[in-house]
């Protein structure tokens, strides 16, 4: 779990980025080093010393393609090489071996590292992948949870269900599921602020079922919810910006509900957390 | 070139190709009897290099052309950043401005469409019914599917791509 965790969740750890490392080095030495003993043994006429070169590029593919897998950010280039390295050297061919091809290959595979490196960012983290929570949005979650932990798990759970939906873009369910959440007098403050958040969803997921566009008048939150809200808004915000900062926070809102108050809701708000990262950092 | 209610379009690549067969062929033909006698089917087999991108042009355009109607029945309106991986699948409608345009000449336009809330990649697996250029504002129907089918970031697999009014 997110709490319990002792590394940052953001950043890869230690041996990750060793291991990382010494693969981004084995691409050109697999390749290249190929080469060099094919050429070793070449010398000495030992024909079947090409297998060496070319078993040295599919094995610095396969690495390749496996550092292009674990970033977030694919190269469908670089992911595709193993199946170049076996149309080239596994398949049966009417090229000539010799080894001007490993050679071209290697230097192609050279290239496309330093491009993967520099192009396509670092490899995945816990949290890039999905698997923590992490960046601002797990700052703004730690902030409000003392106020959230409160909540009954119920409502906690129908805001998993009101935030999931309508990260699958089901409005109509969503507008169901959020109408069902009421206000009560004696709600505490807070919890007025999570009725609101609510009824801010259901609002807009209706109209988003409907098609339509944004009204005159429209809910938005009140000044006492600042403190739970992820983005507050400014206050010379124009109408087309208020409209949708407040559809916004509602939803961080109700993420933040679900990811404080409903534990066993918590694997399936993780896959949607890229786009909760995305809501706040706007 | 229209074909009944579809404008098809051949892409450049596709013209380059049957020119550079044609001149090769012209040359050949020239210096080679033994061309020469074959040309009753190398000039058909020739056209053929236009007509069969041509074709299947006009098939696709006809099938996005029965699309529309569907998707501007069932495309909800959303803004750019709140489409997401979970809506893999979904029909889509967005408005925005066209930031960057890939691919127009391969007839697989792939443009960089941008509103106040965030960009997304929109691509078209055929031509376009009008040509959209950079700084356009356009409307775009379509289906969120990730960029490589079963990874990558959500783009759009655009069904129509219009240009609309600026407000």
């Amino acid at each position: 779990m997110a709490e319990i965790s002792h590394n940052d969740p953001d950043q890869l750890t230690e041996s990750d980025t060793r291991l990382h490392r010494w693969l981004e080095l084995a691409v050109p030495l697999f390749s290249f080093g190929g080469i060099l003993i094919a050429f070793f043994f070449l010398g000495q006429g030992n024909i079947p010393a090409m297998r060496i070169a070319a078993s040295g590029c599919i094995l610095a593919s396969f690495i390749l393609a496996y550092l292009a897998w674990i970033r977030p950010k694919k190269d469908i280039v670089a992911l595709t090489t193993p199946l170049y390295a076996v149309i080239l050297f596994v398949l049966p061919s009417e090229l000539i071996p010799d080894l001007i091809l490993p050679i071209l290959y290697a230097i192609s595979l050279t290239i496309l590292l330093v491009r993967l490196k520099y192009k396509f960012g670092e490899p995945g983290t816990a949290v890039s992948l999905g698997k923590e929570l992490g960046g601002s949005l797990k700052t703004y979650i730690d902030r409000t949870r003392g106020v959230l932990k409160h909540v009954s798990p119920d409502t906690a759970h129908r805001a998993t269900l009101a935030f999931v939906q309508f990260a699958q873009g089901d409005y109509g369910k969503v507008a169901k599921i959020a109408g069902t959440v009421s206000v009560n007098g004696e709600n505490s403050r807070h919890e007025q602020s999570l009725v609101r958040a609510f009824s801010i969803v259901r609002e807009h997921a209706e109209l988003l079922d409907k098609s339509l566009t944004r009204p005159y008048t429209y809910q938005v939150f009140k000044p006492e919810d600042a403190d739970l809200l992820a983005n507050p808004l400014p206050p010379d915000t124009d109408k087309d910006h208020e409209f949708e900062m407040s559809l916004d926070n509602a939803l961080l809102l109700l993420y933040s509900v679900s990811w404080t108050a409903s534990e066993r809701d918590r694997p399936h708000l993780l896959p949607r957390q890229g786009f909760a990262q995305k809501l706040i950092s706007s | 070139m229209k074909i009944g209610k579809v404008d098809v379009k051949v892409s450049i690549v596709a013209v380059a190709v049957f020119v550079f067969f044609t001149i090769f062929l012209l040359y050949a033909s020239l210096y080679s009897p033994e061309v020469r006698s074959q040309l009753i089917w190398m000039i058909p087999a020739l056209f053929m290099l236009l007509v069969i991108p041509m074709a299947l042009n006009y098939m696709s355009r006809s099938q996005y052309d029965n699309l529309e109607p569907i998707y501007e029945a069932e495309a909800k309106p959303v803004r750019i950043k709140l489409i997401n991986e979970s809506m893999v699948g979904k029909p889509v409608r967005i408005q925005g401005v066209v930031e960057r345009v890939y691919f127009q000449f391969l007839n697989r336009p792939q443009y960089l469409v941008a509103d106040r809330s965030g960009e997304i990649s929109v691509k078209m697996f055929t031509s376009t019914k009008e040509d959209i250029k950079v700084n356009d504002v356009v409307e775009v129907l379509g289906q969120v599917i990730r960029r490589y089918v079963v990874t990558g970031d959500p783009v759009i697999n655009c069904i129509s791509i219009r240009k609309i009014e600026k407000s």
